[in-house]
């Protein structure tokens, strides 16, 4: 049905199952969670669970609340006033929407890179250790490290190497992007949210960004929201299908895009809608 | 293969004409621009312009009054007459100018000042165009040439005649008619005042007293009074024009001699100018308006000195020096009337035309003979005569500006009576041979203040504002709060400066210390009322919708203000005698201006916020909301966002809100007309009024004269503040875009 890049493909030993996960396994578990804008709901009822270490991805045609869920993740929904969440999101066994939770300190743990490469207005430098620079680290041959080994991670260090005192303004559009995670890994988040990266770039760039998320997973759990099947199906290890609010289907990525469980994923991934 | 006939198209008519018109209207803007600047810079080029001299015309003497040598020259008004006196003592008029009735070089009359058996010793002549003559019997005769205009019809006619102003009769000098060495004369309508040395040594002052009015009527009482015994010589002698000093030199000692007193002559001072210099005195002047004497020298100096006071009384000093000759003497000054110009004259011809007050030559050339040629400057100045053997020569001097020079612009001046060099603007005064003082330093100094402290006030609370309404403002707020402050900058100035000056700064001269005290209270009752607002229970919280949380903040701001305004007289009482004003005066010495830079400041930042509130406030607004997502993605608090990126990223539109409202402040008239006092002083003091350029072009360009130096000063100060203005945009213009090229990525 689909063409998968067989390079990309996961072994059946890898495969997790995810309706049984062990408590380890497990690095979100969102319970019931349903989110009013105003008095339209946007999310109903989503319960699931994102392994650690995995790649895992919201599918969907546009408006069906992929990126809302993916927002909810770090609260960036708190930002919108008229914004009503209940239910629960599990961050290793804790509510983030817990009284007591400081959302600053919630955000270090899930790091957001978003559709438009968003570098700040400073050189390279300054946009890698800005998160550091945010809680007071200024050693300079700390902020130097970090700032080698995140560029290296997010494979941007050898482009800009010579040049990291630069404006970050001056790098290509992939550049940024890779500079935008590598802002995020920085401060060594657990969880990486990525709200389709690659929607505002040009082929070459994106699949440099996808070997990256590749990469990223041995050491973070990715959650990646896209609106492109293919990249959906070659970067991930899990995908959930949602369509108007609802989860409609969370399945091992071979399985959804091979043997679809539920009608609706079958059309949506056959291109009937979308 | 089909080709588009080309047909006519209403939409490319449209387009082209829609492109012609913006490029019409857009071009008409900068030529505009261009015309002022280029208007402006007409009106006060001539103020820098260098004096020039040209010859105009030349007359022959009648030819069988060519024997007798000429001692004095002059001419009329209009320069359209001109005349010399001989050494017979006749006067003889001629037309210097064809007109209907004369054609040039046409003798109009000859008259005999001297009679018969009266022989001219000396001949003076008096800065109000009379002519002295001094016969060898120590008596004198004034005549004053008169030029009467008449009118026969639409026809003008002009006819010399000679008039006595103290009568035809010879007059005597010293009371027991003894003859005179050396003398010096000034009268005015009241009296006439003489000094003089007389043929046995007395050094005497008569005084002529007009019984009513020496215009109308030539009678008179002469009071007499012996000023010294003894003293066999003197160099030179002069009486101040007012009749008050009188000046006398003698082997380079000078004594002033006060002539007020009917009783005595007392010295007023002595003092010896040349004593440094090693040099001789060889001429002694003094300039119009009665204060400068000037001295020239064998070197070659010309020296200025005036009365200054100083911890030991008033003391003559030396306040300048012009080189006018490298090699030569001066042996004659020849001051203008009304101005602070002199010619100073060298034995061998040489002129050199200075102005005083400007410190500069305006010009230097070989003019004359000899230093004894008679040389007289037209009464309005705009030229000379002078004389040769058998003819009258008139030159056309153009200096219209001499008092205007970069350095009397823009430097300290040492004006005459002041104690010290100064920059002062004191552009008019009710007295003919005033000393104009136009110094820009003041007004351009009134107008950085009134825009400092303007900027002072407005900045915080204008960023502030744009700030919080742009980053924190619930936005149903926002959409009325934003348009609101920018309506207030259709507000009318002159409504402002008209509430400042007649309603805020008496108010604030009342309730000084409610002004201070709101500086505090204003701040700490917004501190805690966010405090308590922060930690108020939600339940009572939900009372207030929360779009307009923002507005419970105003009563507390009125209750504090109120409270500031009720403590302020108990302030007042128990602190500062009952009245701050008079304390910051008395006790602290500071000098309190109802009109003062804190009214200013506070008027005009009411104005210049919206400018700056308006740019800045679109600035941070339109800071990406990517990029503020991006830092509380990373952890960063809505604070930390706010300084770190937000700022940032908005700083070129920030920096030129804050550029354009420095250059309204700098550009505005009527708050600062209405609400500086308009006084021209150079003070920092919060306290103070000051002048601005805006206002000083709107108080003083309806009494200026078209074309005079004032009137293209105000024009320089009007182009002064275009520069201002100028560059305050071009810089921020210049860092925006450069800024904004820096983050045009974003």
């Amino acid at each position: 049905m689909i063409n998968v890049n067989p390079q990309v493909l996961i072994t059946d030993s890898e495969r997790l199952d995810i309706n049984n996960l062990t408590a380890e396994q497990v690095a979100l578990e969102i319970k019931n969670l349903n989110l009013h804008y105003g008095d339209k709901q946007a999310l109903q009822n989503i319960s699931m669970k994102i392994p650690k270490g995995q790649v895992t991805a919201f599918i969907g045609p546009s408006g069906c609340g992929k990126s809302t869920l993916l927002r909810c993740i770090n609260r960036m929904n708190d930002l919108v006033d008229i914004c009503k969440i209940d239910g629960a999101i599990e961050l290793n066994g804790e509510n983030i929407y817990a009284k007591h939770v400081d959302v600053a300190q919630l955000r270090r743990k899930v790091g957001m890179v978003f559709q438009r490469p968003n570098p700040f207005p400073k050189s390279i430098y300054e946009n890698v250790v800005y998160g550091l620079r945010l809680i007071g680290q200024n050693n300079r041959r700390v902020l130097d490290e970090v700032c080698e080994r995140s560029l290296r991670a997010a494979a941007l260090w050898d482009e800009v190497k010579d040049r990291i005192h630069e404006s970050a303004l001056g790098l290509s559009g992939g550049q940024q992007q890779r500079l935008v995670i590598a802002r995020a890994i920085a401060i060594e988040p657990e969880v990486l949210l990525l709200d389709e990266p690659t929607s505002a770039l040009d082929p070459i760039s994106t699949l440099t960004i996808e070997e990256l998320i590749n990469d990223l997973k041995q050491q973070y759990t990715v959650v990646i929201v896209t609106h492109n099947m293919q990249q959906a199906a070659r970067v991930s290890d899990q995908t959930a299908f949602m369509y108007m609010g609802d989860l409609i289907e969370y399945a091992d990525t071979n399985t959804l895009f091979t043997t679809p469980a539920k009608k609706k994923t079958e059309d949506y991934i056959t291109g009937r809608y979308g | 293969m089909t080709v588009v006939a080309k047909t006519f198209d209403p939409r490319q008519l449209k387009n082209t004409l829609a492109r012609w018109l913006i490029s019409a209207g857009g071009i008409s803007v900068l030529f505009t621009l261009v015309l002022i600047f280029m208007y402006l810079v007409y009106v006060i080029k001539p103020i820098f312009e260098s004096a020039s001299i040209a010859p105009e015309t030349q007359i022959q003497f009648l030819e069988n009054a060519q024997d007798s040598e000429t001692v004095a020259v002059g001419v009329d008004e209009l320069k359209e007459i001109g005349f010399n006196i001989n050494a017979q003592g006749e006067i003889s008029f001629y037309q210097m100018q064809d007109n209907e009735d004369h054609a040039r070089g046409e003798h109009l009359l000859t008259e005999s000042i001297l009679s018969n058996d009266e022989n001219l010793q000396k001949i003076l002549s008096t800065t109000s165009n009379q002519y002295v003559l001094l016969t060898t019997d120590g008596t004198i005769k004034v005549v004053e040439p008169t030029f009467i205009v008449s009118f026969e019809g639409d026809k003008r006619s002009m006819n010399p005649t000679v008039r006595y102003p103290l009568g035809e009769d010879a007059i005597y000098i010293d009371e027991d008619e003894a003859a005179i060495k050396d003398f010096s004369f000034v009268m005015n309508e009241e009296k006439a005042m003489i000094m003089a040395l007389s043929e046995d040594n007395r050094l005497i002052k008569t005084a002529l007293i007009a019984d009513d009015d020496f215009y109308y009527d030539p009678e008179f009482t002469a009071e007499y009074q012996l000023i010294a015994d003894n003293i066999d010589a003197i160099d030179f002698i002069q009486v101040t024009p007012d009749t008050t000093m009188g000046v006398v030199a003698r082997n380079n000692e000078v004594s002033v001699y006060e002539l007020d007193d009917d009783w005595d002559v007392p010295v007023k001072g002595q003092f010896n100018p040349v004593i440094e210099s090693q040099a001789n005195i060889t001429a002694m002047t003094l300039l119009s308006g009665s204060s400068s004497i000037l001295f020239g020298t064998d070197n070659g100096d010309v020296l200025q000195w005036f009365e200054v006071a100083s911890d030991d009384g008033r003391k003559f000093q030396q306040i300048r020096r012009f080189k006018a000759s490298i090699n030569e003497a001066i042996t004659q000054i020849y001051p203008e009337r009304y101005r602070k110009s002199f010619f100073a004259v060298t034995p061998s011809g040489q002129v050199g035309l200075y102005y005083t007050t400007s410190e500069t030559q305006l010009w230097q050339g070989k003019m004359l003979q000899s230093d004894q040629q008679p040389f007289a400057i037209a009464p309005r100045a705009n030229g000379v005569v002078l004389s040769g053997k058998t003819q009258l020569e008139l030159l056309t001097v153009d200096n219209e500006h001499p008092e205007v020079t970069w350095s009397a612009l823009w430097q300290e001046v040492w004006y005459e009576g002041y104690p010290e060099p100064a920059y002062i603007w004191q552009s008019t005064s009710g007295s003919d041979d005033f000393e104009a003082k136009f110094s820009l330093v003041p007004i351009s100094f009134g107008t950085m203040k009134a825009a400092l402290y303007a900027m002072l006030f407005a900045v915080p609370v204008a960023l502030a504002a744009a700030v919080y309404t742009a980053y924190f403002m619930p936005p149903v707020m926002r959409k009325t709060v934003k348009p609101t402050i920018e309506l207030m900058e259709a507000l009318p100035t002159v409504i402002l400066g008209f509430l400042a000056g007649l309603w805020l700064a008496p108010l604030i001269e009342a309730y000084l210390p409610a002004v201070f005290l709101l500086l505090i209270l204003l701040p700490l009752a917004t501190f805690i009322t966010a405090f308590a607002w922060y930690k108020l229970p939600k339940n009572i919280k939900v009372f207030v919708p929360e779009s307009f949380a923002p507005m419970i903040i105003l009563p507390v701001l009125i209750l504090a203000a109120m409270l500031a305004f009720t403590l302020s007289p108990m302030i007042e009482a128990s602190w500062f005698g009952g009245d701050m004003r008079k304390f910051i005066t008395n006790d602290l010495g500071i000098d309190f201006d109802q009109r003062n830079a804190l009214v200013v400041g506070i008027a005009m930042g009411f104005a210049v916020i919206p400018t700056i509130f308006s740019m800045a406030e679109d600035a941070i607004f339109s800071v990406p909301k990517h990029l503020t997502s991006g830092s509380l993605a990373l952890g960063a608090t809505q604070w930390q966002t706010l300084v770190k990126v937000v700022l940032l990223t908005a700083s070129p539109g920030i920096f030129s809100a804050i550029m354009m409202g420095l250059g309204r402040a700098v550009g505005e008239t009527m708050i600062v007309l209405m609400a500086t006092g308009n006084t021209p002083v150079i003070d920092w003091s919060i306290f103070q009024g000051m002048r601005t350029l805006s206002a000083n072009i709107a108080v003083e360009m309806p009494e200026s004269e078209v074309g005079s130096s004032h009137y293209r000063i105000l024009f320089l100060a009007a182009f002064v503040l275009f520069v201002f203005t100028f560059v305050f945009n071009t810089l921020a213009e210049f860092v925006r875009q450069r800024l904004r090229d820096k983050y045009s990525s974003l």
